[in-house]
């Protein structure tokens, strides 16, 4: 019992993320606004869409506005919950806007005692005719928006595109870093060989790049699944995604250098010498070259990474066990992989 | 005899060699060229954005054509007699060094004839020769190194094609990256923090290779 609690807490950690990673609901979000385009010094209805929002419940104390920076935004004058999902605003848009272009996209706020505070950045745009700044700022100053409520509940943030998908957070990414600490193993036991030839490191690196490999594909796997559902296609010839493919391919490699050696020492010194070789070469294929290229991938080309804002303190209690289940579990997947590689030796030699 | 003239005297011996059995090189020069003259049949009409991948996908299959010999050519009895004359560093070394330059004559043979049969698109002369120079000696790093562990195994050809080629991408992505810039087709300024990066590559390979060659040696 004592030297096996690392497989139970393993275990229990992905149990706890895999029960509080899909239960927890969603923040209230807004998914959708229509007409997306008002007219400035129009009275305007705009219907909006919601996402496990409970408009009804205390309607009364509903309250919306457009927002843009800051400290310009513009109350709704008449707010009508139809039903828990959808809300129908009505905006007496000023003459001009507090802006010196035509054009100008606004966030849309809605805030309610029950849902908290929710947004649509750059959900609407307005046209304006004649472009007067100064005007424009004092019309949009006239209601302030003032005490947003907080949920209650706990729950992931909503993010607009991404929805549900954020959960993938406790998967992909995960399973990836765990991929990392494994690999990192595996060429730390390579190493060792190389200093000390005992054929148990070999095979300690062997089961360890096993794993990685087996975390790769996952990771891959997943990603490629959420990028269907955000970006559109399983394989968007992204960089991030080609630069993982070809990693997988070097540690493919790394098998069938293994495979082509008869005599066992030879084929684990060589291999290790393969191993660190391969890891040398992957760092600036996953770091380095997709910060090169536009990716579309979140923390790169321009966009957010979910660790500097979408990551918040919710989503971090599952996070970080999320890494060290798989971890764990990764580790005694390789552990089984190890005894059968020695099992199988002494049944050879004997 | 220190670790410097070592290299020096078999550096000479590889030319010397080379020299002497010329069918080796002379087969990889007419490599390049019909597979320059197969490429111009293929695609007629050669704009500069083709120009530039097929530059540096003739100059990768050569390449490996040209490295794999190296390690592979050798005897295991002359093996042995290196292993007891030579520091395994000065062995290494002098193969990277000495097919950097076979690869770089390679890369202006491959430049001129593409040149020659579907027009020369490179806007910058001294950028695409710098990034020439790197890229010869990024692809004979990696080569090198991956023909001396494949050359310990018996089915090195096949083995030399899988191990390399992922291997070398990330050298590979940056070299087109920098000579579509020398070729005009890329904007941007960052081609400075670029030609470091791919040095910087080149030098952690050249330190891997050092390091680990004493291990791959020893049989």
């Amino acid at each position: 019992m004592k030297n096996y609690w690392w497989k139970f807490l393993g275990v229990l950690l992905l149990i706890y993320t895999f029960v509080f990673g899909l239960l927890t609901p969603l923040k209230t979000g807004i998914t959708a606004a229509s007409p997306y385009s008002l007219q400035a010094g129009q009275t305007q209805v705009v219907t909006v869409q919601g996402y496990n929002s409970f408009f009804t419940k205390e309607k009364e104390k509903l309250r919306a506005w457009l927002k843009t920076g800051s400290e310009f935004a513009l109350a709704a004058s008449q707010i009508e919950a139809v039903d828990d999902r959808t809300v129908k605003l009505t905006f007496h848009v000023p003459a001009h806007l507090p802006t010196d272009s035509k054009v100008k996209d606004f966030t849309l706020l809605i805030d309610s005692p029950a849902d908290g505070a929710s947004i649509l950045p750059g959900g609407l745009s307005i046209k304006q005719d004649s472009v007067n700044e100064a005007a424009g700022k004092a019309l949009w100053t006239a209601s302030p928006i003032s005490q947003l409520h907080e949920k209650e509940a706990i729950t992931f943030p909503f993010r607009n595109i991404l929805g549900e998908t954020i959960r993938n957070t406790y998967y992909h990414v995960p399973m990836w870093m765990a991929m990392f600490i494994i690999l990192i193993g595996a060429v730390v036991f390579s190493i060792k060989y190389l200093i000390n030839p005992d054929a148990d490191y070999d095979r300690k690196a062997m089961a360890l790049t096993n794993v990685g490999l087996l975390l790769g594909i996952l990771g891959l796997i997943t990603g490629a699944i959420w990028a269907k559902n955000t970006w559109g296609k399983y394989w968007s010839w992204d960089v991030k995604q080609n630069m993982t493919a070809i990693a997988l391919l070097i540690y493919s490699a790394y098998f069938v250098l293994r495979a082509s050696f008869e005599d066992p020492e030879k084929k684990a010194r060589i291999s290790a010498v393969f191993n660190i070789f391969a890891f040398a070469s992957i760092v600036p294929l996953i770091y380095i070259i997709p910060k090169l290229t536009d990716s579309l991938h979140p923390g790169a080309g321009g966009n957010i990474a979910f660790g500097s804002q979408d990551l918040d303190n919710t989503m971090r209690m599952i996070f970080y066990p999320a890494i060290i289940g798989w971890a764990l579990l990764g580790l005694w997947i390789g552990e089984v992989i190890l005894r059968t590689a020695r099992i199988r030796e002494r049944i050879l030699d004997a | 005899m220190n670790l410097f003239s070592q290299i020096l005297y078999l550096l000479h011996k590889e030319i010397t060699l080379e020299w002497r059995q010329r069918y080796a090189i002379s087969g990889i020069l007419l490599y390049v060229l019909s597979t320059v003259f197969i490429v111009y049949i293929s695609f007629q009409n050669i704009g500069p954005q083709v120009w530039n991948v097929l530059f540096w996908i003739i100059m990768l299959f050569a390449s490996v054509n040209a490295v794999m010999k190296s390690f592979v050519q050798e005897s295991g009895y002359r093996q042995l007699y290196y292993f007891q004359l030579l520091h395994p560093i000065a062995i290494i070394l002098s193969k990277m060094i000495y097919n950097a330059l076979l690869l770089l004559v390679l890369g202006v043979l491959t430049f001129t004839s593409l040149a020659f049969i579907a027009g020369n698109p490179v806007q910058h002369a001294a950028e695409f020769a710098l990034v020439l120079f790197l890229g010869s000696t990024g692809f004979s790093i990696t080569f090198t190194f991956v023909s001396a562990i494949a050359a310990k195994a018996d089915n090195s050809s096949t083995l030399m094609a899988v191990l390399s080629f992922p291997v070398v991408i990330p050298v590979l992505l940056l070299l087109v990256n920098l000579s579509a810039h020398s070729i005009g087709l890329l904007g941007g300024t960052e081609m400075g923090d670029k030609i470091m990066l791919l040095a910087a590559v080149d030098m952690i390979l050249v330190a891997l290779g050092l390091v680990l060659f004493p291990f791959l040696w020893r049989d």
